[in-house]
């Protein structure tokens, strides 16, 4: 099968051609390039094309790579029909086709087995080579090491990088004691954002004597601005699978959930397409691999609740009941799932633990910071040149990942801050920007680790607006379990809301602290307890921006649209009418060349004669 | 009320009729002004129907918690005198003076003498028949959503997991959760017809009103608001009329706000059923409606 699937990845003859199709692609047309791929193919090339997830670098979708015997592999980007075809008539002729090129890859890292496989070299002159790439160049890609470079179609290719050879190691010469030791020694910590050394919680629930129990992956990946779950699922969801079945021998659990949002129908199926395949070789089932050891993963679709990213609302949503969390008197590793000892992990976290049995855990352990070991995959989204998923060792200071992967903000802004953590993290000021990023740094300024989402937000963004945003956010996903939170919330959102509309009173700074502090001791799950963060830390890092709002009636970044006013600039407006036709109400009014003007009593502030101007000539005050 | 005509002949007694919570807490409170009350309850004991219930809307408050000092309290006034297993035959005469007939019905158990022990519940051969009987709605069902629900059943099996599989499924296909098939999945599944509300509501991917034929979902996640996903909402109400949340009156565009298509680098993102589109401009929500004929 490795042979198989090697002949796939690297063909010896003929030509292989990856599109990317994560839902992000999708979403840049991805679909009209891979119809535009095989409309273009003859059956006499003989060329295969592989149905690549995302690489990460999803500022540049659609993207298609290009891998030819002897030759690097090159991927382009921004595609459209007439690229492809371009692209694909240079190949059929030899030629070394490098208009839109992004990038090439001389060698392959091969993770598992920590070697390269060299494709080519020489090739492509005057494209960047991946490894100085920008925006690669400081990443290591542990959880990502397949995503982008194997079909999510085909087993075989996962296998060919080294994939079920850890299932295969564990079943045949690790005893469970082993294994856990290596998770444990390797400083492994919980990746969905509490940070819980997993070692620790596979070891108690492997001390729990029981005929059944049970692991699970958290796949709800509900904090906005946070996509790696989806990325690893759509493109590597196998890595998944053989985590789980690691963990599951090494706990003695059979059976295995995970846990999807409904939000992500790509995901599911390629998970439940990627079971099946599994089961198809018997990496799954009944006696794996002839060593006796039984295990099958079922899938759970969510509804639709931020809540049930939370451990026992989760559960609750497995049993069938509402997502309500409990009170964690008794541990998940003793009592979870129907009452069975579970262990419950993230996506990224199960896809850690094959790495972490091929390599050793010496090896992982020396990626990062001693607290906080290996990589953590952010995604970069937001106020920032180049967006995407970026993996980075642990320690890594926020203004390189920000600056230096990220390109820095788009040109004439500065940045303000950098949000991480979802709705319970903290937004960290310009001023921390050498901040090292892992969990209990991030903890310490007020912010937290989270699930890895990282929004820059440049002087556009209004904070009030952001703490506004989050905690109508969290009003509405709070289960309503306990009073503090339910109606903690709301009287927050009530108070920021006021704000917002210019109405706010002397003292509203002063009640939302008491509020943050009532909700954050009174409340009982992860959800609660850390609701306060995003209004606590925008009033510690930016109360001026709070005081300006409530004082001087005015939003500095002009997003809150009762405290702003847009006005034509006279000087610039050379009356080209652009705004005039944009504007939906017929607020703007001028004749042709002459400076236009704004009817500020119709303006309905929807901005879009800002975007349709080429002047600079509407300000937002 | 009729208006008393000779003040002097108030006799100052008050008969409160009914021993619910309502009747307890008006017998209480006149009790407590100086009146005595006659509270008149036509079952064995007061209580009522909250002495049924386990919460109490809105606060969900524990109701025996409630309601138990009540009794104990209306039990022991000095001035309610209670008359429970009685009911009320006639009344004649005007207000301050009535003449009450109430027919007190035979309890076989002489309240001076008991104690409330309980040992004769204990032997009492008919205790479990229950006293009141619950009227049992008709489920009526459209042949074709009963199909649908009867194979949903068989395929997915009736445990507690399979409910919100079967609900997911039904929601998928009939864009909403019409009432008949609740009733009737309830019914199969022998659980309360509120248990499966309760989930209904919980999770937003559920609707109890049809949806359009195209649901619209303006991605609200952090990375699209602050690249200006408000703006696109405000544009997408504007053009449709309708506010998040609502169905245009023609049955085409739903529109819904969701908390992250992890799309995040492409924000703003706005779905229209399973396409997405990225980067999207206020300007050019018009142009994507178009392509979504009816």
């Amino acid at each position: 099968m490795k042979q198989a699937g090697l002949k796939r990845l690297y063909p010896e003859a003929g030509v292989r051609i990856g599109v990317g199709i994560g839902s992000c692609g999708l979403a840049c047309g991805a679909d009209s390039v891979l119809a535009a791929v095989q409309s273009n193919l003859r059956p006499e090339d003989g060329w295969s094309v592989a149905r690549v997830g995302c690489i990460g670098l999803c500022e540049e979708e659609p993207l298609l790579d290009v891998v030819r015997p002897g030759k690097p592999r090159i991927v382009y980007g921004n595609l459209t029909a007439e690229k492809v075809a371009a692209i694909l008539q240079a190949v059929r002729e030899d030629r070394e086709y490098t208009e839109g090129a992004l990038f090439k890859m001389a060698s392959d890292e091969i993770l598992l087995e920590s070697r390269s496989r060299v494709l080519g070299d020489g090739a492509y002159a005057g494209v960047v080579e991946y490894a100085r790439h920008p925006f690669f160049a400081r990443q290591m890609k542990i959880t990502l090491r397949n995503c982008g470079f194997i079909d999510m179609d085909h087993i075989e290719e996962y296998v060919a990088r080294g994939g079920y050879y850890a299932l295969a190691r564990v079943l045949v010469a690790m005893p469970p004691e082993r294994i856990i030791g290596e998770v444990t020694q390797s400083g492994l910590r919980g990746r969905g954002g509490g940070g819980f050394p997993t070692g620790r919680k596979w070891q108690s629930c492997f001390e729990v004597k029981a005929p059944v129990k049970y692991v699970i992956c958290n796949a709800d990946e509900g904090d906005p601005g946070a996509y790696m779950d989806r990325s690893v699922m759509e493109g590597d969801p196998h890595s998944v699978i053989e985590g789980m079945a690691i963990g599951a021998y090494a706990i003695g659990a059979h059976e295995g959930y995970v846990y999807i949002r409904t939000e992500y129908p790509l995901a599911v199926v390629q998970l439940e397409q990627a079971i099946a395949q599994a089961h198809a070789c018997g990496l799954l089932g009944k006696n794996i691999l002839g060593s006796g050891f039984d295990f099958d993963v079922h899938i759970a679709r969510g509804s639709g609740a931020f809540v049930c990213g939370e451990s026992s609302a989760l559960i609750a949503s497995i049993e069938g009941n509402p997502g309500e969390p409990r009170a964690k008197h008794i541990h998940m590793a003793e009592s979870g799932l129907w009452e069975k000892p579970t262990v419950l992990n993230n996506v990224e976290t199960w896809a850690n633990v094959p790495a972490i049995v091929m390599r050793g855990a010496e090896w992982f352990a020396a990626i990062g910071t001693p607290q906080s070991t290996g990589t953590k995959v952010f995604s970069l989204v937001g106020n920032v040149r180049i967006s995407g998923l970026v993996e980075v060792p642990m320690g890594i200071k926020l203004k390189e990942i920000v600056g230096e992967i990220g390109g820095g903000v788009p040109e004439g802004k500065t940045l303000k801050a950098v949000q991480t953590g979802g709705p319970s993290g903290g937004c960290i000021p310009l001023r921390l920007i050498d901040l090292p990023v892992d969990f209990d740094s991030l903890t310490k300024v007020g912010s937290i680790m989270g699930s890895g989402g990282m929004i820059v937000m440049d002087n556009s963004a209004c904070m009030v607006d952001v703490a506004r945003y989050f905690t109508e956010f969290l009003m509405d996903e709070s289960c309503g379990k306990c009073t503090s939170c339910r109606e903690g919330l709301k009287q927050m959102g009530h108070v920021l809301k006021r704000i917002c509309a210019g109405e706010g009173r002397e003292g509203d700074t002063q009640l939302l602290e008491d509020l943050c502090d009532v909700i954050a001791n009174a409340s009982l799950c992860g959800l609660g307890t850390s609701a306060p963060n995003p209004v606590l830390s925008t009033l510690k890092y930016f109360r001026e921006e709070y005081e300006a709002h409530i004082r001087d009636r005015k939003c500095p970044a002009g997003v809150c649209p009762a405290l702003i006013r847009y006005t034509i600039l006279a000087g610039k407006c050379v009356g080209c009418g652009a705004c005039r036709r944009v504007c939906p109400v017929k607020a703007i009014a001028g004749e042709k060349k002459q400076a236009h003007v704004i009817d500020t009593a119709v303006c309905i502030k929807c901005g879009q004669c800002v975007e349709a101007c080429k002047f600079d000539a509407v300000k937002v005050e | 009320m009729i208006a008393p005509t000779q003040t002097h002949h108030i006799t100052g007694a008050v008969m409160v009729i009914g021993g619910g919570i309502a009747g307890i807490q008006s017998a209480l409170d006149l009790a407590d002004g100086g009146f005595k009350v006659y509270l008149v309850e036509a079952t064995p004991a007061i209580g009522g129907n909250m002495a049924r219930l386990d919460k109490t809307f809105p606060t969900n408050d524990c109701s025996m918690c409630i309601l138990s000092p009540k009794l104990v309290e209306a039990a022991r006034h000095r001035n309610i005198e209670l008359l429970t297993l009685a009911e009320v035959q006639n009344v004649t005469g005007t207000a301050g003076r009535f003449q009450v007939e109430v027919k007190q019905k035979a309890r076989y158990v002489d309240v001076t003498k008991c104690t409330g022990c309980g040992l004769c519940l204990t032997r009492c051969p008919t205790r479990n028949q229950p006293r009141f009987d619950v009227e049992e709605e008709p489920v009526i069902i459209d042949l074709k959503l009963k199909a649908l629900a009867d194979a949903l059943l068989a395929e997915h099996g009736t445990s507690q997991s399979a409910v919100i599989r079967i609900l997911q499924e039904t929601n998928a296909r009939l864009r909403y959760l019409p009432r008949e098939v609740i009733g009737y999945l309830a019914y199969t599944l022998g659980i309360p017809v509120s248990r499966l509300y309760r989930i209904g509501t919980f999770y937003k991917a559920f609707s109890f009103i049809p949806r359009g034929a195209h649901t619209i979902s303006i991605c609200d996640g952090t990375a699209c608001h602050i690249r200006g996903s408000p703006r696109l909402i405000a544009e997408l109400r504007r053009e449709l009329k309708i506010d998040v949340g609502q169905t245009t009156p023609d049955r085409r565009f739903s529109l819904e706000i969701v908390r992250c298509l992890g799309c995040c680098s492409l924000a703003p993102v706005v779905k229209v059923d399973e396409k997405i589109y990225g980067a999207v401009k206020p300007a050019e929500i018009a142009k994507i409606l178009k392509d979504y004929p009816e």
